[in-house]
């Protein structure tokens, strides 16, 4: 008589709606903008780097993690749970009244100890980053490589070519044998022992994330950073921990293509993103804009004055990017660029010129000028924030 | 004591090959599971009194994957 018993309101679902209610909480109170009480949120680019490190957690972070983590730990507190029930239910008559407050538990705990490990770890990771100078270019290829990165794992996952499972890290025998026989004990310090060893086997989109905490150059940014990261992560890993009992391996596979699918397109932008970021001609957003140069440059004079033939240049920057796109300018003499902010706190404020090797933090609001030395005819100027986000050209002519 | 290559074409990633290797902690008769999710393989060392081929077999179909003796 072993028939499987469900109750109509798990504690889990309970709980796993409580870790929603608390990240979303805790993402608003961290990201508005007149929080005074979080300093490292007051400033709108830090927010907003943290903000897109909460959201990746929450959409692919926490999925790539069911494909990497999600099989031996979430599956072995399920078990955990599971076997907690069965054998609360053979000591109840009551089973289906009792409240199952130690099922979710195990999971509460691991996901607070994988919050706490991975904040360490950006910390660490950040601190480790301070003592190095990261330039634009280093970035830059920094980028390309985990854009490679990720899109070598989307195309494993695709089952495109046996090449493409080498872009799989596979974790050392010793810490996955160690991982896995802690993984059996059934008693409170396992699943913090086991969140805390999450660490070890990070997923690719995780690996992406520690590689922007230590280009943040700060042990409380890269904390910060990793914090905003897995918290994101936890909601989904609560579904998927509860949901590995109910549909198993259908819903692995199911997500595993979805997962492959946003990782590709995340790797394709970042990818991109590196490529503008060397100042490249070859990115996506330069080569588009090189097919249709007669409509950017209408905008641009339209746009702007500063687009007509002078020794100074104008250059807007917005939130949104930079205004205009392109700008022209006279070759063979040296000119300035003016850039203009007004209350501009997205990342356009960073901006980059590849190839001059210059590189400006922007105040949010007022006017930074540049000079651009003697160009030759005919040649193209690539400009960029520092994310590779939003780009821009100066044609001399 | 034997040393055997199994082919398991199946695996997806590299959370697979763990799977396969706890095979270790259940299996009588085991006494090391080296899987490579790269090789698509898993090598394992076992006592041949006490475990056979078919055996290896059906215990890492029961972990839903497919074993071929290489």
């Amino acid at each position: 008589m072993s028939k499987k018993q469900t109750p109509s309101v798990d504690p889990v679902v309970i709980v796993m709606l409580g870790v929603v209610f608390v990240a979303v909480a805790a993402a608003m109170i961290a990201f508005q903008p007149d929080s005074n009480s979080i300093n490292i949120a007051t400033d709108a680019g830090t927010m907003s780097q943290l903000l897109v490190a909460f959201v990746t957690g929450i959409t692919t972070g926490g999925l790539s993690c069911l494909a990497v983590q999600g099989g031996l730990l979430a599956s072995s507190l399920a078990h955990q749970i599971e076997q907690d029930y069965v054998q609360h239910a053979a000591t109840t008559k009551k089973a289906k009244a009792a409240p199952r407050s130690n099922s979710a538990l195990p999971i509460a705990l691991f996901l607070l100890a994988k919050l706490v490990a991975y904040t360490l770890l950006g910390a660490l990771l950040g601190w480790l980053g301070s003592y190095l100078t990261l330039s634009p270019l280093t970035r830059a290829f920094l980028m390309i490589a985990i854009g490679i990165f990720m899109i070598g794992n989307a195309l494993r996952m695709f089952n495109v070519h046996p090449i493409f499972r080498y872009f799989s890290i596979e974790p050392p025998k010793f810490i996955t044998r160690y991982i896995r026989r802690t993984a059996k004990g059934t008693d409170t310090a396992t699943p913090i022992f086991l969140g805390l060893l999450t660490v070890f086997i990070p997923c690719g989109v995780t690996q992406a994330m520690m590689a922007t905490a230590l280009g943040t150059g700060s042990a409380l940014m890269g904390a910060a950073l990793m914090l905003a990261f897995t918290l994101g992560t936890s909601p989904v890993f609560f579904v998927v921990a509860y949901l590995a009992t109910e549909l198993g391996s259908k819903l692995e596979k199911f997500f595993m293509r979805f997962v492959a699918v946003v990782v590709l397109i995340l790797g394709l932008v970042t990818l991109d993103g590196g490529l503008n970021l060397m100042g490249s001609p070859l990115s996506l957003q330069n080569m588009t804009r090189s097919w249709f140069p007669s409509q950017t440059e209408a905008n641009a004079v339209a746009d702007s004055p500063g687009t007509a033939i002078t020794d100074e240049i104008i250059l807007n920057v917005e939130n949104e990017g930079y205004f205009p796109t392109t700008l022209k300018a006279p070759a063979g003499k040296d000119l300035t660029l003016s850039l203009i902010t007004d209350q501009t706190y997205s990342c356009a404020r960073d901006f980059v010129i590849p190839a001059l090797n210059y590189y400006e933090l922007l105040p949010d609001t007022g006017t930074v000028q540049v000079t651009i030395p003697a160009q030759k005819a005919g040649s193209t100027l690539f400009f960029t924030c520092s994310m590779g986000m939003y780009t821009g050209q100066i044609v001399f002519e | 004591m034997i040393k055997k290559t199994f082919k398991v074409s199946d695996m997806t990633c590299s959370n697979c090959a763990m799977k396969l290797e706890s095979l270790e902690d259940t299996l009588e008769g085991v006494k090391e599971i080296n899987a490579s999710y790269h090789r698509l393989e898993m090598v394992i060392e076992y006592d041949e009194t006490k475990l056979n081929e078919e055996q290896i077999i059906m215990a890492v179909k029961k972990k839903g994957y497919t074993a071929t003796a290489a």
